[in-house]
């Protein structure tokens, strides 16, 4: 038994010697051929990284947005059809009704929000600025790196103090430390109290790019158009304890926001309250299908490069019909002739898919290194496109290798 | 004891723009073990399709085919491979080497399907490659070796397996006179060792080299009779 096994086992390495040889005799067309294989295997193995990589980056932007919260804004439900009429409105009064009658929440962070222009130190910069309260750092899971964030007195005091984001700060103060500086906001002069700690970017987003301000010194001074009342709010945000909570929390926020909008039986909500549950599944649907149509697209040219490779291997069998038949005088079986061209496409393919997967790596690392952005090749997915490489081979090199091996050994060894 | 090869009304037909042609036409014939037969005829008298036939490279119409007492016509295509693998031996007027492959792995080539591990391939090619006078030239590719060197590999290549029987098709016929000779020799020398050898040959001086000939028309043995004149290399 193991002496058979072994021999079946010995049988494949001389067809592996004898395929070698076969495509060292031609190298240059061995080379060609497997360079098909190679930006298959390349391309496909990147389209299947880039994908994971959109995925990581979709569950850290979710993590910078904060877990496990819900945003109320005052728009006519999504879910249902858009009237102008239903426009909504949400005042910091019906947050407090909501942090008052829901279990389970943390903070809530009322936004009022606004694009302005900065000045300062003779530079200026455009950006969005945020009014904002001293919760607004719980929910959004906010630090500063240096100085101190809003609190509860300069929101009582509308005190023109500002916190301001990394790409702000380096716009307008380059290496220079900002905190203890002046910026002007749509000329109006604030002072610069803290420095956020950087939060990256998601999904083409600069998460730095922005200045906090007290919720009610953006209401006073720097709001172009006056909001419909003297509370009125453009976002807020709702941290919860717990998933579950959040859950039960986002049906609860509707209702209570139904009743004091006394939205009637089957009209639509005025309002939306999305959890970041809900955004991380659409966003992770969203880039599943990206990931989808990325190794679709790749599998493309894996498919041209089989064909190649089938190619070239009716090419070698034709102009090797004598030898075949040479061995089928010899006492060749057709299983051996056929395990001869199936292992020579095999190792064709597998020499292709190793070069294009270490290609691949090589841009995986330079995607990281140049664009920040990850690209991870597990080891599955490594194996993986070595084995599915053998398979193309073997797919691929099927036909041709049982055309060869069902040759009459007379009529092969007369063929010139 | 029974014939090493014994056909009974052998018939190969092939089609040809519609019309049958009968290229070997009711053959019945023994060969014995240990005989030296030479096979002649001229181009298109059946003697290739018959010797094709006795290798067991093609099949036959009609008529059994003995080989060694078995019955061929009931044989699978692995098993008529196995008996070109382990009773005959073909030398072929072209040599047929593998190109840029050493004498030594071409000589090796039966053993692989024989199922012979690589160290015994090595050491039973090289013999025969010794046998054959080419000790020094192992490692040489086909390129390297001059046509009767290629005809010892090949004959090397073809006695590795230890065969029944040798057939040897125009294996002077890309070789000069005293190549021939030589080649012929060896021949003769390894039927004298008990091998049996099946030669095809157009070439009368050729086929005196054997004991007996067979002569082969349209298809048809016409004579089967022994060499009067038997010639040896030296002669």
């Amino acid at each position: 038994m193991i002496a058979r096994l072994w021999r079946s086992l010995a049988g494949w390495g001389i067809n592996v010697a004898i395929a070698l040889t076969a495509l060292r005799v031609n190298l240059m067309r061995s080379i060609l051929t497997t360079l098909g294989v190679m930006i298959g295997v390349f391309s496909v193995i990147l389209a299947v990284a880039i994908g994971a990589g959109a995925q990581v980056s979709v569950t850290e932007s979710i993590g910078a947005l904060g877990a496990n919260m819900a945003i109320v804004v005052p728009e006519p439900d999504s879910d249902g059809p858009r009237r102008t009429t239903d426009r909504g409105r949400l005042t910091e009064r019906d947050i407090k009704a909501i942090a008052k009658q829901v279990p389970g929440i943390t903070a809530t962070a009322p936004q009022l929000r606004t694009r302005v222009q900065l000045v300062a130190a003779g530079r200026n910069a455009t950006t969005e600025v945020i009014g904002a309260t001293p919760d607004y750092a719980i929910v959004s899971n906010v630090n500063t790196d240096e100085g101190r964030f809003i609190e509860q007195s300069d929101v009582n005091a509308s005190s023109r103090v500002a916190v301001i984001g990394q790409t702000v700060a380096t716009r307008l103060f380059g290496t220079y430390d900002p905190v203890g500086e002046t910026v002007r906001i749509n000329r109006v002069p604030f002072r610069i109290v803290g420095l956020l700690e950087s939060k990256g970017s998601s999904f083409g987003n600069d998460n730095d790019d922005l200045v906090i301000v007290p919720l009610g010194t953006l209401r006073q001074r720097l709001l172009d158009t006056p909001a419909q009342g003297p509370d009125d709010i453009h976002i807020a945000f709702v941290g919860f304890d717990d998933e579950p909570s959040l859950i039960a929390g986002q049906k609860e926020t509707k209702k209570i926001l139904r009743e004091r909008y006394r939205v009637a039986k089957g009209k639509i909500n005025p309002f939306t309250v999305r959890t970041t549950t809900e955004i991380a599944e659409v966003t992770g649907e969203a880039t599943q299908i990206f990931q989808a149509l990325l190794v679709a697209i790749a599998s493309i040219s894996l498919l041209v490069g089989g064909i190649g490779i089938m190619n070239i291997m009716l090419v070698s069998v034709t102009e090797r019909t004598r030898e075949i038949g040479l061995r089928m005088a010899l006492g060749a079986k057709r299983a051996d002739i056929r395990n001869q061209f199936l292992v020579e496409a095999a190792v064709l393919c597998v020499i292709g898919g190793g070069v294009g997967l270490a290609l691949a790596k090589v841009a995986a690392l330079a995607f990281v290194a140049y664009a920040d952005f990850p690209a991870p090749i597990g080891f599955g997915v490594a194996v993986g496109a070595i084995l599915f490489s053998a398979v193309i081979g073997l797919a691929f090199g099927g036909w041709p290798a049982i055309r060869a091996s069902r040759l009459s050994p007379i009529e092969a060894l007369r063929s010139e | 004891m029974i014939p090493l090869l014994e056909t009974d009304a052998l018939v190969k037909d092939y089609m040809i723009g519609g019309e049958i042609l009968h290229a070997v036409n009711g053959v019945s014939l023994a060969i014995q073990r240990g005989e030296f037969v030479a096979i002649m005829g001229a181009s298109g008298s059946g003697k290739s399709t018959f010797m094709n036939m006795i290798g067991c490279l093609d099949t036959p119409t009609s008529g059994t085919l003995r080989l060694d007492g078995i019955d061929t016509n009931s044989l699978s295509s692995d098993e008529l491979a196995e008996i070109r693998n382990r009773k005959i031996g073909f030398v072929f007027q072209q040599f047929n080497l593998l190109p840029r492959t050493s004498a030594l792995d071409n000589v090796a080539v039966p053993l692989i399907y024989a199922g012979a591990g690589r160290a015994e391939r090595q050491q039973r090619a090289r013999a025969k490659l010794e046998a054959m006078g080419l000790g020094d030239r192992l490692e040489n590719s086909p390129a390297k070796l001059s046509g009767g060197q290629q005809q010892r590999v090949a004959i090397a290549r073809a006695l590795v397996t230890e065969p029944l029987m040798l057939l040897a098709d125009e294996p002077t016929g890309a070789l000069d006179t005293q190549t021939s000779n030589d080649i012929m020799g060896i021949f003769q020398g390894l039927n004298a060792e008990g091998i049996t050898v099946v030669l095809v040959t157009h070439e009368p001086d050729i086929a005196d080299y054997a004991e007996r000939r067979i002569l082969f028309r349209d298809g048809k043995v016409i004579e089967d009779e022994p060499v009067r004149n038997r010639r040896s290399p030296a002669s």
